[in-house]
């Protein structure tokens, strides 16, 4: 009843926004009150209803977001709204955010425009690097999506029909959630009145082996500056933290389990199945084929383990009998030179 | 203008961390990525570098321009791409704040900015300008995959020919081959030293593994550039979003393997390795033969058995180390114990 109630609301100051377009004498002092009053309104779809598309997220692009919030902070003192441009590959309904831009806008009486000719411009440049992407979506920071984001939105439409939107919430980092979460438009017929509307999106974290390495990087350089001398350890701790990440995941299951075993948790029929399902594939591969292939790959390892063994063999032999001879040849030189004089 | 939260709670929370966060975040960590023009300025009319061939002896290259760096190499795959790299310069620290790729096609052995590319340079900075990105070109990447991070004799002309006219200036090279292998950035900063400067004699830096068909082109100039201290920093939201990234991104870090990925790289090694002991090989058995100055010549072959050695070692550790992820990962999800897995769920 009272989402019928917000909906009609939100039709109301659509037909209102939309008549403050053209410029007419009466809304403009109202006009900053359609973003107030549209921030005690959800435009996003509460219901769960799954995507269109599948969403794959480079890790390039939440640091990309981040450095132009934190820029521009730091420029004018005060955090500022950006907005910027993803651009990636799309395959069908697989949808790849692998770079992004920022963009130019203005605000006029409240309303966010977006600066077009900086657009174009962009998008030549980026042509020209990375010919394979195109534009996708677009990005800008806050808590949840409002009236405003909508607007802009629309004006995005009319560069790619169905765009993505990123939303990126500096302030709240709760937990270890990443405060990152995808939108996508849909059009919603309420009381005959085609509304837009924002559903939230699924994604995934997309991890090229380098870009793995550059973000581990990134991540652990300054955060622990423990010079590690050996490779091994170095090696071993990377794999050390994920195998932790593993365990606490795998306790997390497991306390779920027990938690509804022993009652203090309703039976969810869909998790239990889906945890079943995780332990059943234990163990993952035992066909005589991986086992061929493993102990081939591991007689590899040594075969080459072996060849480096040896050639460090060579060369301290090498080297002591050059030492020697060294040695050798004095006494020698110094007898011939002994027999020469005398 | 940014807290248009809904929820007057995280309205207040997010206040409170503003609050707290702008007095001490953006006074040491973030204060960083404030361009102040008029400071700018005075370094650069001031022309600090002049006097002193050494001036900058460190540099700081922030997440975001690593990152791209990495994936832009990464996307060139066997050949050389090139990009340009914006900051800003703090007493002897070269401060990158980002980068950008340059549409140049690189072929294996050179990379040369064309016409085309110098519009697209001033175009793009220009640009960047109106975003809220103040800092001009301070320098320029590269890659070179592959084969290690130096410079060679076309980068060495290229960087001296920046140095003089657009100080200041570094060049910085990425290995994303061997960035894979060894499981961690592989990258250089380099500045020249101006023509007929004699380097007081400096300890050889890092060894590094150098193909052979570019040996000779790293011996030939590598005492006409010297490199700088590198390190990276990061904003405090980029802290707080690369902790909980890395809360995902575990996933990654165990189903990868170096082994599959590198296969043709450690081939490749392998068959470098295999020139490099025959050629010492051969200077063995002359040496063996000739007696007259055997002293320099022994020294010499043994230098470069020894070189290879270094090599050898270092392959088969990465080899080791990518076998070592195997056998954790087989032994996590292929030993479980032979209790049969279908009547027996894992909790007991």
């Amino acid at each position: 009843m009272s989402s019928a109630d917000r909906i009609d609301f939100e039709m109301e100051v659509e037909v209102e926004s939309a008549s403050s377009g053209p410029p007419v004498d009466l809304p403009n002092p109202t006009s900053p009150a359609p973003p107030a009053t549209g921030n005690t309104k959800s435009v996003v779809v509460t219901t769960a209803t799954s995507g269109s598309v599948t969403v794959s997220l480079h890790p390039l692009v939440i640091m990309n977001v981040s450095e132009h919030w934190t820029r521009l902070r730091a420029q004018e003192g005060s955090p500022q709204t950006v907005i910027g441009a993803l651009i990636g590959k799309q395959k069908g309904r697989n949808i790849e955010v692998m770079n992004s831009f920022e963009l130019v806008f203005s605000v006029i009486d409240g309303d966010i425009v977006i600066d077009r000719d900086y657009y174009n411009l962009k998008e030549e440049q980026f042509k020209q690097v990375f010919s394979d992407m195109d534009f996708l979506g677009w990005y800008t920071t806050g808590d949840t999506p409002t009236e405003r984001d909508i607007a802009v939105h629309r004006q995005i439409c009319d560069i790619n029909e169905c765009p993505v939107m990123l939303m990126l919430n500096p302030a709240g980092i709760k937990g270890d959630q990443l405060p990152v979460v995808l939108y996508e438009s849909v059009i919603d017929v309420v009381n005959g009145r085609a509304t837009m509307l924002l559903a939230p999106l699924s994604y995934t974290l997309a991890a090229e082996e380098a870009e793995r390495i550059g973000v581990d990087h990134v991540a652990r350089v300054s955060s622990g500056e423990a010079a590690l001398n050996s490779l091994v350890a170095e090696h071993l701790t990377a794999q050390r933290s994920a195998i932790k990440m593993l365990v606490s995941r795998v306790r997390a299951v497991l306390a779920t389990v027990r938690a509804i075993r022993d009652g203090s948790l309703p039976p969810r029929p869909a998790l239990l199945r889906e945890a079943k399902a995780l332990s059943n594939r234990l163990p993952l591969l035992t066909s005589q084929q991986f086992r061929t292939h493993f102990y081939n790959q591991c007689n590899d390892v040594a075969l080459m383990t072996s060849l480096g063994t040896i050639t460090k063999g060579c060369n301290a032999i090498n080297q002591l009998v050059n030492r020697f001879n060294v040695l050798y040849d004095r006494q020698g030189m110094g007898r011939r030179m002994r027999g020469l004089f005398f | 203008m940014a807290s248009t939260s809904t929820d007057s709670q995280s309205t207040i929370a997010q206040k409170t961390w503003v609050m707290a966060n702008n007095i001490e975040t953006l006074a040491s960590v973030d204060d960083i990525y404030r361009y102040d023009k008029k400071q700018q300025q005075d370094i650069l009319a001031a022309k600090p570098w002049e006097k002193d061939p050494h001036f900058f002896k460190d540099i700081k290259i922030s997440a975001l321009a690593l990152l791209k760096m990495v994936m832009h190499a990464r996307s060139g795959g066997t050949l050389e791409v090139m990009g340009l790299l914006l900051g800003k310069v703090d007493a002897n620290t070269m401060l990158v704040m980002d980068s950008f790729a340059l549409p140049v096609e690189g072929t294996e052995t050179r990379v040369n900015a064309q016409a085309q590319a110098y519009e697209y340079m001033t175009a793009y900075i220009e640009a960047a300008k109106q975003v809220g990105r103040h800092e001009n070109a301070i320098g320029w990447y590269h890659s070179h995959p592959g084969y290690g991070c130096w410079l060679s004799g076309i980068d060495v002309s290229t960087q001296m020919l920046n140095q003089n006219f657009q100080e200041p200036f570094v060049a910085i090279v990425i290995d994303p081959v061997r960035t894979i292998s060894a499981g961690k950035v592989c990258l250089g900063a380099f500045r020249t030293y101006p023509k007929g400067y004699k380097p007081a004699n400096e300890e050889p830096s890092e060894y590094q593994t150098i193909p052979l068909n570019k040996i000779e082109d790293f011996g030939v100039h590598c005492k006409q550039y010297y490199s700088l201290e590198v390190s990276y920093f990061k904003s405090s939201l980029d802290r707080r979003l690369l902790d909980s990234l890395w809360n995902k991104y575990w996933v990654n870090t165990l189903s990868s393997s170096s082994l599959i990925t590198n296969a043709d790289y450690t081939t490749g090694q392998i068959f470098d390795l295999s020139d490099k002991l025959e050629q010492s090989e051969v200077c063995l058995g002359r040496g063996g033969f000739i007696v007259a100055g055997t002293d320099h010549h022994e020294k010499r072959t043994e230098d470069k058995l020894g070189k290879a050695t270094k090599d050898a070692c270092k392959t088969t550790i990465e080899v080791i180390h990518g076998l070592m992820a195997q056998m954790i990962k087989d032994r996590l999800f292929n030993s479980v114990s032979g209790r049969p897995s279908a009547c027996a769920p894992m909790i007991e």
